[in-house]
């Protein structure tokens, strides 16, 4: 069973994110401030993690930082009231882990939570294989089962993502990050616009459509039935 | 309390320092009278001994005694003093017991003391003296008692007494009178402050005439205070308007909630009912998101994470982006990028700005309409225009698009915050920028970066990497 760790000093919060993670299989461990949090990321040793950046005792920040002075590389999904123009984000960003604004929705705190458990291994293979989709990622080519896929640069790097996490709920947000580089929510609804684009050409008259829309949440690339 | 804060008080205790200045002043002055004084006079005393040594000496041998006794009967206060010695040292004639043995024969005047013998007893007293040997062997002596000098120094003493002493007073009198007068001032002032402290926003510094500088100093705290009042009215003003963009979605989630629970009946119609609750209380929170945001770019400074920013690859992505947007629209969206213009700032910043702008352009031309985006070298400035055939924003409207939540009438139906301009306009200041807003028709938008390390890089393949 996946173990996370939550360290938020508001129980109120701690108790929805938990539930909310119980139902979908996780064990969750609760801690409410920095100092015990630290004890418990040391000793039990979760698969994940989930800190609040402004905790009693011990800073949100702090706790990471001398985590990783242990060499411990527990994924960690970092949860703030504080606005994202900040340098040390985008430090923690790179760092492979990320960051969530509060308040946020479930399903955005969920998805992060399996995308940093599930991050796509470093892989040689030059080539990108999802269902039936296949991309070269060298001549920059996508196919479909025999059906060449003509896209643009930015259809390419979508598809790409996608597939790196294929069946997994991707938020708009995330693909905003990921894909646009954006660090801000556009007023308009970007990524809905492109991602229909992308699934007209993934998606033929006669195929099983893989690109799914889960509703008030985000994309699902599916490549089983 | 009172006196004490007197005498602790500035004025104060510069007027004391004045006085005490000026009373030097006045003792040192004093003092050279008194010595000048005292050098002239013992100057003309010692003429007068010479002349009466030149008259007496000049007499032949028998009238010399008479002319020494003359001389002595003449002086009624005593203060003459002449003597005529034989050769052996003998008296002949004159007031002097003896030849004072440390005068010198040489007709120069100089200061000695003798004993004189009188009524009352001996007493010593410190004379100018001159002697002459005379031709038949006798020694002449005139001296005189320079008794003046106390007289003077008694004189000086009383006029110091007479004219310092209340000069002085006045002086502390005075100094007390405006350290008074400016505490009066300064406790006023403060009464009037602590009234603004406690709210009163009207309040304001009194203030007399012009001329005086406590009056012009009020002048300008009030002008100060005038400036702060409109402010803070336009900030509750903000305040208003937050709190009405708030609750317009709030008030409808509300209402769905609340009628969801008595209404619905399947589980369908609930999940509807709370669908619509998220979705308006998404709304709020997206205002709050954006106000905070905005908050967070206005507050923070030039940050030293500045980097080089390619304008021409930056215009190009936005294009990118909004291409397909702009497609479904029926909007022609072009980039024209004659130069390839670098400059200092935050990427990801400059990228938000310039999508705003896009975003905006599109979001106001009707379908069929244009959007341009272009890069343009001004003078010594990389200008970034953004222009559309949308209805574009009236001279009227051009201070108003930058405040809070400000949306135009004419385009209350289209969805959004009423955020970005100002997002836009934050931005552009921490870069030290300037965003100019052309007016209508047709929107016109223009962010000027001047740049003193703004360069132009390769110009030669501007023109082919424009395809």
């Amino acid at each position: 069973m996946t173990k996370v760790l939550l360290i938020e000093d508001d129980s109120e919060t701690a108790e929805e994110i938990t539930a909310e993670l119980a139902d979908r299989g996780f064990e969750v461990e609760w801690s409410a401030d920095g100092i015990e949090g630290l004890d418990k990321a040391r000793s039990s040793r979760p698969d994940a993690m989930i800190v609040d950046r402004l905790l009693p005792g011990m800073n949100g920040l702090a706790v990471i930082e001398s985590l990783r002075k242990d060499q411990v590389r527990t994924p960690v999904l970092v949860l703030s009231a504080l606005g994202a123009v900040d340098d040390r984000i985008r430090g923690l960003r790179m760092g492979g882990d990320d960051y969530l604004t509060k308040p946020f929705a479930i399903v955005e705190l969920v998805a992060r939570v399996e995308a940093l458990l599930r991050r796509p291994a470093e892989s040689r293979d030059t080539t990108l294989r999802a269902g039936p989709l296949e991309l070269d990622l060298i001549e920059r080519t996508a196919k479909r089962g025999d059906r060449v896929i003509d896209l643009l640069p930015r259809e390419f790097r979508l598809l790409e993502y996608m597939m790196q996490r294929s069946d997994q709920l991707l938020t708009r947000a995330m693909l905003l990050e990921e894909v646009w580089n954006y660090k801000f929510v556009p007023a308009t609804n970007l990524v809905d616009v492109h991602m229909g684009r992308l699934r007209h050409k993934v998606d033929g008259p006669n195929d099983v459509p893989m690109i799914h829309n889960v509703r008030g949440a985000g994309f699902i690339l599916r490549t089983g039935p | 309390m009172l006196q004490a804060q007197i005498i602790r008080s500035n004025t104060f205790r510069r007027a004391l320092a004045v006085t005490g200045a000026f009373a030097v002043f006045v003792i040192v002055l004093f003092g050279f009278i008194y010595w000048q004084t005292d050098q002239y006079l013992i100057a003309r005393s010692d003429r007068m001994i010479a002349r009466q040594l030149n008259v007496i000496s000049a007499l032949p041998g028998e009238r010399r005694l008479d002319a020494i006794d003359e001389h002595l009967r003449q002086d009624s206060r005593g203060v003459q003093y002449a003597g005529l010695f034989a050769a052996d040292g003998r008296r002949i004639a004159g007031n002097l017991e003896q030849f004072p043995p440390e005068l010198k024969m040489n007709d120069s005047v100089q200061s000695l003391s003798v004993v004189r013998t009188l009524p009352t007893g001996r007493e010593t007293r410190t004379i100018r003296a001159v002697a002459r040997r005379m031709p038949n062997g006798d020694a002449l002596a005139i001296g005189r008692e320079v008794d003046e000098t106390r007289e003077i120094s008694h004189v000086v003493g009383q006029a110091l007494a007479l004219g310092l002493l209340p000069a002085f007073c006045l002086c502390l009198l005075a100094g007390a009178w405006l350290s008074m007068r400016a505490q009066e001032r300064v406790e006023d002032v403060n009464q009037h402050v602590q009234r603004i402290i406690a709210g009163d926003l009207r309040e304001r510094l009194p203030h007399r005439d012009v001329d005086d500088p406590f009056s012009r100093l009020a002048a300008i705290v009030n002008g100060m205070l005038d400036e702060m009042e409109t402010m803070i009215h336009a900030l509750a003003g903000v305040g208003n308007d937050i709190a009405h963009d708030l609750r317009t979605p709030l008030t409808r989630a509300r209402l769905a909630l609340e009628r969801g629970r008595t209404n619905a009946t399947t589980m369908e119609q609930l999940q509807a009912v709370a669908d619509k609750a998220v979705a308006n209380i998404d709304q709020s929170l997206t205002i709050i998101t954006a106000l905070l945001r905005l908050a967070a770019i206005e507050n923070s400074r030039r940050s030293a994470a500045f980097g080089n920013v390619p304008l021409h690859e930056l215009l190009r992505e936005v294009c990118d982006i909004y291409e397909p947007i702009a497609e479904n629209k029926n909007i022609n969206l072009r980039v024209e990028v004659g130069h390839l213009l670098d400059v200092r700032g935050d990427r990801d910043l400059l990228l938000e700005a310039v999508a705003n702008l896009v975003d905006n352009a599109i979001k106001f031309t009707p379908e069929g309409g244009k959007v341009d985006i272009e890069l343009l070298l001004g003078d010594s400035e990389a200008i970034v225009r953004v222009s559309d055939t949308g209805p574009g924003i009236s001279e009227q409207e051009r201070e108003a698009v930058l405040r809070r939540f400000y949306r135009s009438d004419k385009i209350r139906s289209t969805p959004g915050v009423g955020l970005g301009l100002n997002l836009v306009a934050a931005i552009v200041k921490l870069h030290g920028f300037r965003l100019v807003i052309h007016s209508g028709p047709g929107g016109r938008l223009e962010i000027i970066c001047p740049d003193e390390q703004m360069r132009e890089e390769r110009p030669w393949l501007a023109d082919e990497r424009k395809n």
